[in-house]
């Protein structure tokens, strides 16, 4: 027995113990992972401590010898900037519309392919089509082949006779975001709906529920993360689109449909403002880390919820 | 409360070439009973099972439970309460909001859904549990939980399917004892599907044997063992199975390794024309005999040691496989020959070869 072996032994002698691991230098150890860290460094940090410090600085490329220090100049006129309110506003609209939308139609899609027909591979494979077209290419098809005044389907259909991209710039863009990324929404959904276990839809059957009940009981609880899941990566994507309004709207007429990546885009390509563009930049970047921390924050809560103990 | 009658009823799987899992089963179980569904995979007892639930059509037949031909109808509407075998407990509800859920949905208000949760939890043992998911429960509590979940609705009929198969050993034989002695206090018409036969034996007040959707024989537990209606259900029920073997007739009886077992007048005047029958003896059946007596010799080949008893597998000449039951203290070696006979000369079941039925055992059990 152990402890007959044990008694004997003085106590606190530290050969008895399991000797200390040898500090093997750390760094032999980590070596391999250095060059990936080095990469990251050099191309996500850097670029972005260069942005905070011409932040700071007051440099139009269009006039030579402007670059000087300035302190929080530029960013006391980016937030005085009107047109920098409204690119924010609807970045806003565009990212919530959009993101809610899609996931309706994604959801409705999904229930609609998550059952057997025939011609359901080739169904799923066609309503997929859109997230695979180039945005740009989409972006242009929207533009010449649906919304276009003289030749475009939209005005055939509706026998009207409108520019769909001057009347409702900022709608047609996002008519063109939705289109695209519907079939995101409707893929993670749909990997959702058959991650259920079938058994429990058919207890739930048994129990009472009809058809409706299962789903708002049932379904829709155990869909909740991966609804949670979609709305996250699409608001990811969809607050950067640029395609669309590059092409389709150049962020017009006025800027009724310019959004914050466009808009940086502009000052900084288009007004070579490398200081204010800069600024631009910081001010999105720590928005958008705000907004990623809290979503971030309420998904893990609702995970939580939902898992139990572990 | 109600009888459950199956009235011809099948189930066909369309396809190329269409399945009947369930083949014109007809059978009717008596209120209050417990009926045990037992077959191999794909036997169609799980099918059988879920065309009472509704969960599965019924192509030709019947089925009523009480008076009502449910056929037709939703699964909501048939009064029948199921606990399925991965349990199927909604992961997002407590385990009270799960026991409560078909309570909730018939509109019943929630103190009164409260008391009648906190009853059958207190049946089950499981009050402490109650505000807890699913996830944070172990397999046997989950089991009763879907168990609690059937009981509170109070259903005229419990549907079973191997709600114990993902149990632990241990806990699957106390379980099993605990579902009998729930449904006897309860008495609710229960239909218990299983592939297990040691579930089926002590737990059913009848036993349904099916194979490939075909009703072999329905019958108390003794009855299957001790009168098997055919090889089948005489090689499915009983553990190890029992010894069957294709056997010469002649006046005298059927002839093993030189040992001739006379048989009853009966069995061989109804064995009429056959030159051969399937003798069937259960390993209990036989004994290792001396050297001077009645048997046939076995090459052993495989001992089983089991504690009490130890099950001797051997080869009897002519590739003919036996398995004899012996003391587990004093078992025979590996390689040994060892003379085998009959404990009683009655206890031999005869079948014909062709039909496979059962021509009746040599002698009659009292």
């Amino acid at each position: 027995m152990t402890t007959t072996e044990v008694a004997p032994a003085p106590a606190g002698r530290g050969a008895e113990q399991p000797a200390p691991r040898r500090h093997a230098s750390p760094w032999k150890r980590r070596a391999p992972l250095l060059p990936a860290l080095i990469f990251t460094i050099a191309v996500t940090q850097i670029p972005f401590l260069v942005t905070v410090f011409y932040s700071f600085q007051s440099w139009n490329l269009v006039r030579p010898g402007s670059q000087y220090f300035v302190g929080f100049q530029n960013y006391i006129d980016v937030f005085a900037d009107s047109t920098f309110r409204t690119a924010m506003l609807n970045t806003v609209v565009l990212t919530v519309v959009c993101v809610f939308v899609s996931m309706v139609l994604g959801l409705g899609l999904a229930l609609l392919l998550d059952r057997k027909f025939t011609g359901r591979s080739v169904v799923r494979t066609l309503i997929i089509t859109p997230f695979l077209i180039l945005p740009a290419a989409g972006a242009l098809l929207w533009k010449t082949a649906m919304f276009d005044p003289v030749h475009g389907l939209l005005n055939f259909v509706f026998g009207t006779d409108i520019d769909w991209l001057s009347a409702y710039p900022l709608g047609s863009v996002m008519t063109q975001v939705i289109w695209q990324w519907t079939p995101f929404m409707t893929l993670l959904i749909l990997a959702g709906l058959q991650a259920q276990s079938k058994e429990v839809l058919e207890a739930a059957q048994v129990d009472g529920a009809g058809r409706w009940r299962t789903f708002a009981s049932i379904t829709l609880p155990q869909l909740s993360r991966y609804l949670q899941l979609a709305a996250l990566l699409g608001a990811i994507y969809i607050v950067n689109s640029f395609d669309a309004i590059y092409l389709m709207t150049q962020g017009g007429p006025g800027t009724a449909s310019t959004n914050l990546p466009f808009y940086i885009y502009q000052r900084a390509f288009e007004g070579f403002d490398v200081g204010q563009s800069s600024a631009m930049g910081v001010i999105v970047v720590i928005l958008t880390l705000i907004v990623a921390t809290f979503t971030l924050r309420l998904m893990f809560r609702t995970f939580d919820v939902s898992g139990g103990v572990k | 409360m109600a009888e459950v009658v199956y009235a011809g009823a099948s189930r066909i799987y369309s396809g190329s070439t269409p399945v009947k899992a369930v083949d014109q089963l007809d059978l009717s179980i008596a209120d209050g009973e417990f009926l045990v569904l037992v077959g191999p995979s794909g036997s169609g007892k799980s099918t059988a099972l879920r065309m009472v639930a509704g969960l599965e059509d019924v192509d030709e037949g019947e089925i009523r439970i009480g008076d009502r031909a449910v056929t037709d109808l939703p699964p909501k509407d048939r009064d029948i309460a199921m606990v399925f075998q991965s349990y199927a407990l909604y992961p997002h509800m407590s385990v009270a909001e799960n026991m409560g859920f078909a309570l909730k949905l018939r509109g019943m208000s929630k103190e009164k859904v409260r008391a009648k949760v906190d009853e059958a939890a207190a049946m089950l043992d499981l009050t402490k549990y109650l505000d807890r998911k699913p996830k944070a429960l172990s397999g046997g509590q989950r089991q009763r939980v879907a168990m609690g979940r059937a009981i509170v609705r109070e259903p005229s009929v419990f549907l079973m399917d191997e709600p114990l198969s993902n149990l632990d050993a241990k806990l699957r034989v106390e379980t099993r004892a605990n579902i009998a002695a729930l449904q006897r206090r309860l008495s609710t018409t229960t239909i218990y599907v299983t592939h297990d036969q040691v579930e089926a034996m002590t737990m059913g007040d009848r036993v349904a044997v099916l194979k490939d959707g075909l009703l072999q024989q329905c019958a108390s537990p003794r009855e299957l063992y001790d009168r098997p209606a055919n090889t089948f259900v005489a090689g499915f029920i009983g553990s190890p199975a029992m010894n069957l073997a294709k056997l010469p007739l002649s006046e005298a009886g059927v002839t093993l390794g030189g040992f001739t077992v006379p048989l009853d007048r009966d069995v061989l005047a109804r064995a009429g024309e056959l030159s051969e029958v399937v003798v069937g003896v259960r390993p209990e059946s036989l004994r290792l005999v001396g050297d001077g007596e009645d048997g046939f010799d076995l090459v052993v080949e495989l001992v089983e040691e089991l504690g009490a008893d130890a099950y001797v597998h051997g080869n009897a000449g002519e590739g003919q496989r036996i398995v004899v039951r012996v003391d587990g203290r004093t078992p025979p070696r590996l390689g040994e020959k060892v003379r085998v006979g009959l404990r009683e000369l009655g206890e031999l079941h005869v079948f014909d070869p062709q039909s496979t039925k059962s021509i009746a055992q040599s002698s009659q059990p009292q």
